[in-house]
Parts: C-alpha cells; structure tokens; sequence
C-alpha cells in the first residue's frame, strides 16, 4: 500500500482526532494525535496496517511542552505518532497493552525526560544508577552537567 | 530434592557497547523462569553530547558509538542530515560508501560465527573464522587506511577514492574469502555435533518477534523478511542486487544459518559494486548550516535496525540527535528466549544476538535464595559450566544441516 493511500485511510478513519498529518519524504509520514488518542491510535494503525513494530521512541524538549515520537514501521514506510504533554505535568499513557516491544522505549524516556508513562507493567530505572539523584532528567534542554569537586581521601 | 530458586545477576560492565547490561535472572534449578533487565552501566551521554557539537564534528562523534558498527552509524546520520540539507550525494561516493557497509557486515558475521563457535565449545571453528577475518580487515585497511574507525563517510559522499590497484586487490581478496566460507559452510555440515549443540536452542516463534519487535537476523531467523535494506532502500541499495536471507527454525541454528547465508550475499554485493563502480566525484559541496527540519533514517546494521532520528533548527548543531542501536531493539526478545531456558544456554542465546557481550569476561555471581550466598563465575567458567553440562547431558543425535 503506498503512502498516499495510508494518509487517505488514516484521514477518513480517525476523523478529528488527526490533528495532522504529513507526508515529506518517501515511506515517510508523520501524524500527529492528542495524547488521549495516542493508544486508539496506534491499535488502528497495528490492526490495519500491520503497523506491528516500534523502532523507538524519541523525546524532544520544545520548552513549554514535551514532543514524544513513536517511530512504528512497516513493510513500506516508517510512521511516526507524535504528541504533546506538558512541561509543568508530563504523563503519557503505556502502549505495551497494544505493542509489548516498547516497553524498554518507555523505560528510557521515563529515565531521560521525567516523563511519566502511565500503565507501564515495570516503570523502574532501565539507564540511570540508582543513586541518581530524583527530579534530573538529562536530556531536557535546562539540564547542564556540572562536575562534582574531586576530593581526594586524605589529601588536602 | 526440592528445587531451590537462585537469583543470579548477570553483568554489568561491558566497555565495547553502547548499551552494557545487567540481568538479574530467576532460577529454579536449572530452568530460567524470569528474567529482568538494567542498562546504563557506560551511558556516555552521547544524545547530550551530540546538541552542542556541530554536524560535522557529530560524523565523528556516532562513529564513536560502537567500535564493530562504526560505518552503520555515520552513514544512518549522515544520509539523514544530507536528507535534512536537500542535497543529492555523488554518485560514486554512495557506492563506496555501500561497499563498506557491506564490508563491515563480512567482519561483523565472520566475527559472529567465531563467538557463536567458541561459545558451543568449538573452538576449531572460532580460529578459522578470526583468522579469515583479517583478510576483511586488511580490504577495510586497504581502503580507508584504518581498521576499526574508517571514518569514510562525510557529508555529500565519502572522503577516499578507490584506484584501479585497490579494487584488484580487494577482488583478490574476496575470492579467497569466498571459498573459506564455503568450506566453513561444509564444516557444519559434517560436524553433527555443532548442528545439535544450536538447534531448538532459544526459541524464539515468529508471533513473538513481531510482538517484542525484534530485529535483524533474529527476526530474520524466525521467518520474516523483514530488511532495510529491502524495506527503505538507503545508499546504493536500491540498484544492487541481492536476496534478503530468512530461515524458519526460530533458534539459533537459524540465526546461524541467517548470517552464512548473509555472508554469500554480501560478498556477491561487493563484487557487484567493485566491477560497477560508477565514474566521477566522490562528494559534492555542501551547506555548513541546516535547515530546520527533521528526519528519521534508517540503515540496516550487522545486527539489525539502525534508526536515528534528528531534528535541525537552522544552525550548525542538531537541535535532537536521537540514536537507537540494533542490540537495544533486542533485548525484549532476548528476555523472552531466556525464559524456561537452560543456565547452560545462556551465553549461546546471548551470542546469538550478537551484543559482543561475550567477548569479554564477566562476573556472574549466583545467589542462593535461602542462605543468601553468593557464588562469582567468570564468563569463562560459566562457558566451562556449558560445555560441562551437555558433556553430561548429550544433546539429540540425527539433526541435518539445512543447506
């Protein structure tokens, strides 16, 4: 099925909640939802276009908000589902109900951008050590790495 | 006896990947029964690092990633950004630039077969393939002047030609290669025992590699044909010829024969791109600033898919440089061909994803649920451990090799 076709599907099947969609470059689309919609979304997009497989999924700091996007592919094109959730209250909801494999994705965008995923089966740490410190989340854009003062035992 | 149930840790330090792990296993005598995982152990903060590093400098920097995939994650980020700055690369440059890729996944599965060999107690096998891989090594070294870090690809092409010279010599080489990998092919066949060791061995059935989103030889190896190369043709792939390899057995015999197979087509895309190299420029100029804009792009690793999403904001650094390596898109698969597992097949099956974690020696400690003891193996023990065990317990006689 070509791409053309997918968005025409994606059009007439979810209606308004498509807040957009694009095409910019072959076996490319991008289709942006609420974040209410995000799992009706991706069940649609698994069950008709056999959109079975997440390559990841990415977290961008635009300030106010928080983009997430899940890449998902199939035999002819990536699609990525994108988005928001705000800055000041982030939570998205799980899809491991609808695809099992992005459960690690989850784990790492919990760990790197505080954002909580609600509904995940196991939200514990996957990258960050357990002795880091709570409320940081590294790849946000005001997150600066200072280094700690060396002491040295015994020296002076 | 009743059986006890055992808690073992597996990992964490591992310093040639990306993604080091820990797995903290449940037992319960010799049966895996759950299996959890930790990463993190050697985040480098590259994603960080990649937002105030300029494009240029960031070739160099996802190079650095991993050392056995060096070529796959320069060409994923630098077909991206050419595609974020709208050029069209030459011509030439695309297909040595493809050459290498092909190249490096001949080392990556020579080195593969070697491990998968080694860890089955057949270390006959692992001698002849390392040795065999130097000659890769040397065609790598012959054209880009380095082993590990080619660093060929910049943008809008490559940054070394080829000669008539090279391209004999590379020729040569590959012949050789050729007919050591057919006698290798043939090894298998006549050695029953090797054939048994990996059959039925982490199971992995092909509704649950589509649900866990497993990628590269491991989906490819449970009967699906998925490849990028195929799927999203990048660089010159779209013009060469070549079969994507799939087998059916959904263990790691398949995963075996997935990558031999994989070889034959590798060495035949080489020569395809030697003998048709086209003429003229090897890059063309491009624009020091990008765009905004942003991208996915795709390439398909030794081990799978390579995604990197980046995001531009019409400077020279990337605004989001998001990397996803192969080995990370397998783990939720592995996890799941531990399970109900032998203690004994734990390196196999963790080879059998090829995360070069047993290259190095590891520290296994096992814990005794009732009296909290612990007990520290090395990988290497824990390798003794294996062999020790189907020594005992022989595997099942009469398994044909499916060539």
């Amino acid at each position: 099925m070509k791409e053309i076709e997918v968005v025409e599907k994606i059009k007439d099947n979810l209606k308004q909640k498509v807040l957009e969609i694009t095409n910019p470059a072959p076996r490319r689309i991008f289709l942006k939802v609420d974040k209410k919609d995000l799992v009706e979304a991706i069940d649609f997009l698994k069950k008709n276009f056999n959109f079975y497989h997440v390559s990841t999924i990415s977290g961008v700091d635009l300030g106010e908000n928080f983009e997430i996007l899940y890449h998902m592919a199939n035999e002819n094109c990536v699609l990525t589902v994108r988005t928001l959730t705000p800055r000041n209250d982030p939570k998205v909801p799980t899809i491991t109900g609808v695809i099992p494999g992005a459960t690690l994705y989850e784990r790492e965008i919990q760990d790197m951008f505080g954002i909580k995923v609600e509904g995940h089966p196991n939200p514990v740490r996957l990258l960050l050590a357990d002795d880091w410190p709570e409320g940081e989340y590294p790849l946000r854009k005001d997150w600066k790495f200072t280094r700690p003062e060396e002491k040295i035992p015994g020296g002076k | 006896m009743e059986a006890q149930e055992f808690k073992v840790p597996i990992g964490p330090q591992h310093p040639a990947l990306k993604e080091p792990i820990s797995l903290r296993m449940t037992l319960e005598g010799e049966i895996i029964k759950d299996a959890d995982i930790r990463l993190g152990y050697n985040h480098r903060g590259i994603e960080k690092l990649a937002e105030s590093r300029t494009y240029i400098q960031n070739i160099y920097l996802t190079e650095r990633i991993c050392g056995i995939c060096s070529h796959s994650h320069t060409t994923c980020f630098v077909q991206g950004v050419e595609r974020l700055m709208e050029i069209e690369p030459a011509k030439r440059g695309i297909y040595i630039r493809t050459l290498v890729c092909e190249l490096e996944r001949i080392h990556s599965h020579l080195l593969w077969l070697g491990v998968a060999g080694h860890e089955a107690g057949f270390d006959t096998f692992f001698m002849y393939t390392w040795r065999d891989r130097e000659l890769v090594m040397d065609i790598l070294e012959i054209i880009s002047g380095n082993r590990v870090h080619y660093a060929m690809n910049t943008f809008g092409g490559v940054r070394r030609d080829l000669d008539e010279l090279q391209i004999k010599k590379c020729l040569d080489y590959l012949e050789i290669l050729k007919k050591r990998t057919e006698y290798y092919a043939n090894i298998g066949t006549n050695e029953p025992t090797f054939v048994a060791r990996l059959v039925g061995v982490g199971k992995l059935p092909k509704e649950k590699a589509m649900e866990l989103c497993a990628v590269g030889p491991t989906l490819r190896a449970s009967g699906i044909p998925r490849d990028v190369r195929k799927d999203d043709p990048h660089a010159a792939y779209g013009e060469i010829p070549f079969e994507v390899c799939t087998a059916d057995t959904c263990d790691v015999l398949g995963r075996v024969i997935v990558r031999v197979k994989e070889l034959f087509e590798s060495y035949k895309m080489c020569e395809y791109i030697l003998k048709n190299l086209p003429p003229g420029d090897i890059k063309v100029k491009v624009p020091r600033k990008v765009k905004p804009g942003e991208v996915v792009s795709k390439y398909e690793a030794p081990r799978g898919e390579n995604i990197h999403y980046i995001k531009s904001n019409g400077t020279d650094k990337p605004e989001r440089l998001k990397v996803r390596a192969p080995t990370l898109g397998n783990y939720a698969a592995t996890i799941y061909m531990l399970k109900n597992g032998f203690i004994a097949d734990i390196p196999l099956i963790f080879a059998a994803i090829d995360p070069c974690i047993c290259c190095a020696e590891r520290v296994i400690s096992l814990v005794d649920a009732k009296t909290k003891k612990e007990q520290i193996m090395t990988m290497a023990e824990l390798r003794k451990f294996s062999i020790e065990f189907y020594k005992k317990n022989p595997p099942k006689k009469e398994v044909i090799w499916p060539f």
